[in-house]
């Protein structure tokens, strides 16, 4: 601020030796106020927002409470929010695609094949109420405690089978360590055989040629190769993954060979993967994704982003239409299963992978998906709406890694 | 400030009143911004009682229709939600009926609440309506009827015909419209009802720049032979467009206009409007120059006396030659009723 505190001359003849100067000013108060008030403002938005993970937690908790025991009918919300997607609220399952629970002999034998199917999963053709199915039912054993199973059997059980018996948690605990090694189920069956239980008549069960892998992808996978990096010392000895390194058991190896281009042609950004994918022939990628597609690998992964599962679930199977976001599971299938190749199974997978996906598409690190359709639908989600998705999606069982040609290889007309 | 004081301060900028004036500006301005910045973090912190964060649903100039959390647990909720049930997997629960892979919801996104995709809040207040294509007054039932008998494709089914006249199937959908209309205006032409319209091009259409713009945007997800996809248990996830899961010649859907309003307003799924007026009715023309099953209402009559009765003047290939075969022949009838137990 410049003044002159002299005597006012007459302003035709300035002074020719003014030099300006400047005032002690300080600084207005108000204007240090605001600076203050901007300050507190942003301090106790970092407060706030680490408040509301905090709360997303214990909110997740009381889910999970009311989900096992508090609800009106113990496993009704479990059922709603597990079995429902394939089962269908009304039990009666997909036409052509996916068994009616409601009057079906495997129901009515009660809670504990119930519940034995839950943990075991199925995989092979099956027949229920003259109907013949392809049967990829995952193992839901890495998603319920021994509480829900028992309540979840037990629901199931007397609402479609009329079997009122009713199991216990420890039951479940106990038939969960029986059949923790023995697999999925063998279709139809191998229900029957496996338990000795009278099912009518169920299909064969053609059992699948298992590739034997050659040693020397089994080299690239377990020891590496010239010095690199290999598959499991990060991906887990069973392609289970962890955190930010994704899971591979189950996902269509078409799938795996196109991100393995993607890595060398720049349309994915990883260094470490940059690196591995350099040395790779087209054979081995293929050869390595045939590998990975049939792991069978029950889920480690945990929801533990803090995000708000309720919105996850909702964004996975209904979308959030004001945004233009269809749900994951328009695309991926019901249920998050993938639709080979182009769409790849979300269940199970790692939150934190899936969460930094979302965001390396919307900030223009990841351009390989066909139409843009990843890159608009994660620009429109939130950050915060992304690890709500992705916690989501890795609470959910993992794929059932299955050939999928079971049915078709004993020439059987569905 | 009044007028006057603002043409002194800029007549004569020595004016100390001017520094004044600019002062008083800098402090309303910085009152404003704390008022501003202590009201944003009450409102965020919900400190602000019965403020609720804004619902982003109702973001749209549409008319909003209920969300699933307002069924209400009543006898009427059952029904809403058996029709609902209906309408999203129509193959299971109206079993015997659908002559093909195709649900409702295939066509009416959003649960049917999605504005352009024939959404049921704005057909709710519609009817009963007279329809040329049938030459009567339809009620909401007959319409539906019609769903059945094209759309399904319902002469392929188990029953061979549509719902009967007041079966629960009915009941349970209207409920179901109904319960979506809530608060929807009566009699009344809806914004974002119907499938909206594209205008006609100076080109026309043409199946021959439509199978580019297809295999550029559909064959991702309805495959590179239109036939949609399936998950591993053989669920339907991307409906087949053409062929014999899909709607029969005498749907709406098989005209082209129809399409390609679908798909301008719909398609592809997440990016809606991207494609030109010209390439939605390219790609609707592709889509529906293959054969599919034959119009239910056939019956006796030649495929010219059909195309006559009921599709003169549309734009539809119906009837014509397009690559030197003659579409409307249908789709080989199944070998057994689609759906019917082996």
């Amino acid at each position: 601020m410049t003044a002159d505190r002299r005597p006012q001359r007459d302003p035709r003849h300035p002074d020719e030796h003014f030099e300006p100067y400047e005032l002690d000013a300080s600084i207005p108060w108000p204007l240090l106020g605001i600076a203050v008030a901007l300050g507190v403002w942003g301090a106790a938005t970092l407060f706030d927002t680490r408040r509301h993970e905090e709360r997303a937690q214990v909110e997740r908790i009381e889910d999970t409470r009311l989900a096992t025991g508090q609800a009106v009918e113990p496993g009704h919300a479990l059922f709603e929010a597990s079995c429902a997607t394939c089962h269908q609220s009304n039990g009666l399952g997909i036409r052509r695609a996916v068994p009616p629970l409601a009057g079906s002999p495997f129901v009515q034998h009660g809670p504990e094949l119930v519940a034995n199917i839950m943990l075991r999963g199925i995989d092979g053709p099956i027949r229920v109420n003259d109907a013949l199915y392809d049967g990829h039912m995952p193992s839901f054993a890495s998603v319920f405690t021994d509480v829900e199973v028992a309540e979840l059997a037990s629901y199931v059980a007397a609402r479609w089978g009329e079997n009122d018996r009713v199991l216990e948690a420890a039951e479940a605990a106990e038939l969960r360590g029986r059949v923790s090694d023995l697999g999925s189920f063998r279709g139809g069956a191998g229900v029957a055989e496996d338990t000795g239980l009278a099912l009518g008549d169920q299909p064969p069960f053609a059992s699948g040629t298992l590739q034997p892998v050659a040693p020397e992808i089994s080299a690239l996978i377990f020891e590496g190769r010239g010095g690199q990096w290999s598959c499991a010392s990060c991906h887990g000895d069973l392609g289970q993954g962890r955190e930010n390194t994704p899971r591979l058991a189950g996902l269509p190896a078409d799938y795996i060979r196109k991100q393995l281009h993607d890595f060398a042609a720049g349309r994915r950004l990883n260094e470490s993967m940059a690196v591995v994918v350099a040395e790779l022939t087209d054979e081995e990628k293929q050869a390595l994704g045939a590998y990975y597609s049939g792991l069978r690998v029950p889920s480690n992964a945990r929801p533990d982003l803090g995000g708000d599962l309720e919105r996850g679930e909702q964004l996975a199977r209904e979308g959030d239409w004001s945004l233009t976001v269809p749900s994951c599971f328009s695309c991926h299938g019901p249920s998050g299963f993938g639709v080979a190749p182009e769409f790849p199974p979300l269940a199970a997978q790692h939150a934190a992978y899936t969460a930094s996906q979302l965001a390396a598409w919307a900030g223009g690190q990841r351009t390989n998906s066909s139409l843009d359709l990843m890159e608009h639908i994660s620009s429109a989600l939130s950050a915060a709406d992304r690890r709500s998705v992705a916690d989501y999606l890795a609470s959910l069982p993992p794929v059932p890694a299955g050939t999928g040609d079971t049915l078709a290889a004993q020439g059987e007309d569905r | 400030m009044s007028h006057e004081t603002e043409k002194d301060a800029r007549a004569k900028p020595t004016n100390p009143r001017k520094g004044r004036y600019v002062k008083h500006l800098i402090y309303a301005g910085g009152a404003t911004l704390i008022l501003a910045a202590t009201g944003a973090l009450l409102y965020e912190s919900g400190l602000i009682p019965g403020l609720e964060r804004p619902d982003q649903t109702v973001a749209s100039g549409y008319f909003q229709a209920p969300g699933n959390d307002q069924i209400p647990d009543s006898p009427f909720g059952e029904s809403v939600r058996r029709g609902q049930a209906i309408f999203m997997n129509t193959a299971t629960n109206a079993s015997d009926h659908v002559g093909n892979g195709l649900s409702c919801a295939n066509c009416h996104l959003g649960e049917g609440r999605q504005p352009y995709s024939a959404p049921m809040w704005a057909a709710w207040g519609r009817y009963p309506q007279y329809r040329a294509k049938n030459d009567q007054i339809n009620t909401m039932e007959d319409r539906v009827m019609g769903c059945f008998t094209f759309s399904m494709n319902a002469q392929h089914s188990v029953s061979g015909e549509p719902p009967p006249h007041g079966d629960d199937i009915y009941r349970d959908l209207q409920s179901y419209f109904y319960w979506l209309a809530s608060g929807a205006p009566n009699n009344t032409e809806m914004e974002g009802g119907g499938f909206g319209n594209v205008p006609k091009t100076e080109l026309g259409y043409s199946p021959e720049r439509g199978q580019e713009v297809f295999a550029a945007n559909c064959a991702v997800c309805h495959a590179g032979d239109g036939q949609g996809q399936q998950d591993l248990n053989g669920r339907y996830v991307f409906p087949p467009l053409w062929g014999p899961n899909s709607y029969n010649w005498g749907a709406g859907m098989a005209r082209i206009n129809t399409a390609a309003a679908f798909i301008q307003n719909n398609m592809p799924l997440s990016q809606p409007g991207t494609l030109t007026d010209q390439e939605a009715w390219d790609v609707a023309a592709y889509i529906n120059s293959f054969e599919r099953p034959k119009d239910a209402r056939q019956g006796d009559m030649t495929i010219e006396e059909t195309r006559q009765l009921f599709h003169d003047g549309d734009d539809i290939y119906y009837g014509q030659e397009v690559n030197g075969v003659l579409l409307g022949v249908g789709t080989p009838d199944p070998e057994r009723p689609v759906g019917a137990p082996e």
